[in-house]
């Protein structure tokens, strides 16, 4: 049968190697919300590199937890892949937490827009991390404002992403689109390639009998910018 | 320069932000818990994730928080403080991994039922899912770990505890139908527990020998999602009625769609066997250890599947790799020593396998029953399989030696393996003793019976042994139906004092200590109650669980010792929380506290 195609030693380096690089990255994303979190502009003369650096500690953090679920096979059978039942309250609360320090460092608003008991069946690690990646991408995007809103749509569930910046330019649309989502974007030469790959194929796995979950990017929406839009059935 | 604030804290963060930012809108928090006054332990070899993790505590107000930096300086923290809440690293450097500190704690009962262990690892674990580990964390959690994140799992964990907290103490106690009562409770009240509540539910059936109602919860999961556990469920139901190729496809089924979810491995294996292809079960055991490596029990599996096809060098490295993992874990056995002893045997290396053996004593003797025993029958095995008849027959003198000074017995499995050895080396009147101790026990085990006459056969006695199961039945069936005379007769006092007898006789009689365990509940009926009675028919019941896990009489007699109980005084605020008191019965083990319902019951009861 089919045994992973790396080497066990390989495997293990890797994990060991991930291990350590997500702790530093842990201690310093943790140290900058610390020290930004007790600040303001006027009390902190760097606050403004502050949130530059919390911001890219952050895009590091996603990059490298993309990568590592891409390696373990994000997509394929053999992902440890943890469906349940959650709450959306709770998948909206880790979201905002991951994203507070960060939106009020650079003073962008979030508005909500859900229905807290609603159900949502999913693998929480993977959606929390896509759903706070694409905040953290609007959040470079947007010019003030950023909407996350999630409803029913009749069986499935949808989660937008929305900001007021100046949207996504056509290629990137049209790789978001549903029906080419393999072709146009060169992934390994388009650095926004990664997180929308990865974000496509996390909602892939979520099935339920014939439906799959989807990504697509959309502009216009509530406020009028760029859109992203998963949905779950 | 952090403000401590209260539980939720983000709320006033968020609002004390608003001159210099935007507001972030909050969600909505259902309750608070109070986090600050909780006991925490945080577990991680690295002193950076250490005091991340302490201030994240900080800001939730907690004040009471000690730190371990391995598994051992974290065992020794467990023994002296039951904390509310453990935060530990699943990676540990040398020595105990945190799965082994949460298994050596949970066995060890060093947390409380409410207490949270939450394990902590860099990357999505396979352990998350694979469902069947017999020792789960309450919450697993990827770094990096923020302080929103931390919070909220914290909170569901703590709710999902409160929900549950009154179904796992009736789990714990065994009142398995009381606990699948209990499911039915709250699912009427818990929309996002609904699916985990069947689950158990489900589980808590097939524990009560009730598998169709188990299937039927299992087919009411399946026609909202495709759960696998609820599809391994119903194979493993399958399989009980003995459909083993219809299970063997519901378990690939699963496998192919979640190559992680172990427990249908376990049961694809069993399947197997079952069909009598032991090379497949033996490869799927291979399969399984080989995703959950560092789990003994598996490399246990594994180990003697693989002795029991001769297939050494498997074995050997399933056992070698036992004895590795297991220096560091409370689930090292006996059994990893004796199946390397027998390994080393197999290989014609007598003084490693001798080693092995009072490596295992001296490891295990003072808390494994049979230590000795179990020592000496390896040994007389090896030198048997080797060709040493002269010690092979010593050991066997030796053997006998033992079984005269101890009338107490290991369980069957143990005793045929005795008997059959015991046989080989020629020490045969202990031989059909020991065989005729395994048929008393089991006197209505006509499989059983049918092996046991098989070794009588190959060891050219079948007219003896064929004399020796008919005389154990007729001994063990007179005992049990003298008892039922008592019982029916009405002469109570004098029924417990025959079953106690006859336990002492028969004590892994399953039957007969079902037997023992009515005739107390009658008297209690009758005489009132006595706590040290309920106290003996529970260890009796417990004995009986460990022996044949998952009958139905089980359940059903493990209830009507709990209806037994005197009820609380007040009828207003009778359990916690002023829900009914437990004293709805089901129809079908209502105690009957006359004669009158004595009939219906006899029909099980001999």
């Amino acid at each position: 049968m089919e045994e992973s195609r790396q080497s066990p030693e390989l495997s293990l380096f890797l994990a060991s190697t991930a291990h350590d690089m997500k702790n530093s990255i842990s201690v310093l994303s943790g140290t900058l919300e610390r020290l930004l979190d007790g600040a303001t502009p006027e009390t902190e003369k760097a606050y403004a590199q502050m949130a530059q650096m919390l911001y890219q500690t952050r895009r590091l953090n996603d990059n490298l937890m993309q990568l590592l679920a891409l390696y373990k096979q994000v997509g394929k059978a053999g992902y440890p892949f943890d469906l349940q039942p959650l709450e959306v309250g709770q998948v909206v609360e880790q979201v905002v937490a991951l994203a507070r320090v960060l939106l009020e460092s650079r003073g962008i608003a979030l508005e909500l827009d859900y229905d807290p008991e609603q159900i949502v069946h999913a693998d929480e690690d993977l959606i929390v991390g896509v759903v706070s990646h694409a905040v953290n991408n609007a959040l470079h995007y947007t010019r003030d404002r950023i909407r996350l809103a999630v409803r029913d749509t009749g069986g499935d569930l949808e989660i937008r992403v929305e900001d007021n910046g100046e949207g996504f330019p056509p290629a990137l649309l049209a790789a978001g689109a549903p029906a080419s989502s393999a072709s146009g974007v060169n992934f390994l030469t388009n650095s926004a390639g990664l997180g929308l790959y990865f974000s496509g194929e996390v909602a892939r796995m979520h099935r339920h009998r014939e439906r799959t979950g989807a990504v697509r990017l959309e502009n216009g929406g509530t406020l009028g910018g760029g859109c992203f839009i998963l949905t779950l059935p | 320069m952090t403000t401590p604030t209260a539980p939720g804290a983000s709320a006033d963060a968020a609002a004390s932000a608003v001159d210099s930012a935007p507001a972030v809108a909050t969600p909505k928090v259902v309750e608070q818990i109070d986090w600050a006054s909780k006991h925490y332990l945080i577990v991680d070899d690295f002193v950076g994730i250490r005091q991340l993790l302490r201030e994240s505590l900080r800001s939730l107000g907690a004040r009471n928080i000690d730190q371990a930096s391995s598994g051992g300086e974290a065992m020794s923290l467990l023994n002296k403080l039951r904390y509310d809440v453990v935060l530990c690293d699943y990676n540990l450097g040398e020595g105990k991994n945190g799965q082994q500190v949460l298994e050596e704690a949970r066995v060890r009962q060093l947390l409380l039922p409410s207490s949270v262990f939450v394990m902590v690892s860099a990357e999505k674990s396979v352990e998350s899912v694979m469902g069947a580990a017999e020792h789960q964390p309450d919450a697993y959690l990827v770094k990096p770990i923020t302080e929103g994140v931390l919070l909220t799992r914290l909170n569901r964990v703590w709710r999902r505890k409160q929900i549950f907290r009154l179904i796992d103490q009736a789990f714990v106690e065994k009142d398995y139908l009381h606990a699948a009562r209990l499911c039915d409770e709250q699912i009427a009240a818990n929309r996002v527990h609904v699916i985990e509540l069947l689950r158990m539910k489900a589980r808590m059936l097939e524990k009560s020998g009730q598998p169709a109602r188990a299937r039927e919860v299992y087919e009411q999961v399946l026609a909202q999602r495709e759960y696998h556990w609820a599809r391994a469920g119903l194979g493993k139901i399958r399989m009980a009625d003995g459909e083993f190729e219809q299970a063997r496809l519901m378990f690939q089924t699963v496998i192919v769609e979640n190559r992680h979810y172990i427990d249908a491995y376990d049961q694809l294996a069993k399947a197997y066997q079952g069909m009598g292809q032991h090379e497949e079960a033996a490869a799927i055991l291979e399969r399984a250890a080989k995703l959950s490596p560092n789990s003994v029990p598996r490399q246990r599996n594994l180990g003697q599947a693989a002795l029991r096809l001769g297939n050494v060098p498997m074995a050997e490295k399933a056992f070698r790799k036992c004895l590795v993992i297991g220096e560091y874990s409370i689930r090292k056995a006996p059994d990893d020593y004796l199946g390397l002893a027998r390994v080393c045997g197999l290989k014609n290396n007598t003084k490693d396998a001798l080693q092995l053996l009072l490596l295992a004593q001296r490891e295990f003797g003072s808390e494994h029953e049979h230590m000795v025993l179990r020592a000496k029958i390896t040994e007389g095995l090896i030198y048997h399989e080797s060709g040493d008849y002269q010690n092979a027959r010593r050991c066997g003198d030796e053997l006998e030696g033992l079984l005269n000074a101890d009338p107490k017995r290991p369980g069957t499995a143990i005793c045929i393996e005795m008997a059959t050895l015991l046989f080989a080396v020629g020490v045969k009147r202990m031989a059909g003793e020991v065989l005729a101790y395994v048929i008393r026990n089991n006197h209505d085990n006509t499989l059983l019976q049918d092996e046991v006459q098989k070794i009588f056969d190959r060891a050219r006695l079948p007219d003896e042994g064929a004399a020796i199961i008919r005389s154990a039945r007729k001994e063990a069936a007179d005992l049990m139906n003298q008892g039922v005379v008592l019982w029916k007769t009405g002469k109570l006092p004098d029924a417990v004092k025959w079953m106690r007898q006859a336990r002492e006789r028969l004590p892994d009689n399953v039957r007969v200590l079902f037997n023992a365990v009515q005739v107390s509940i009658s008297y209690i009926q009758q005489y009132g109650y006595d706590a040290e009675l309920e106290a003996e028919a529970r260890g009796v019941l417990e004995h009986v669980d460990k022996l044949q896990p998952g009958q139905q009489r089980f359940a059903q007699l493990m209830e009507q010792l709990r209806n037994l109980q005197p009820k609380p005084p007040a009828p207003g605020d009778a359990e916690g929380e002023g829900e009914q008191p437990a004293a709805t019965p089901a129809p079908a083990t209502k105690p009957a506290p006359q004669p009158a319902a004595r009939p219906a019951r006899s029909r099980r009861f001999s």
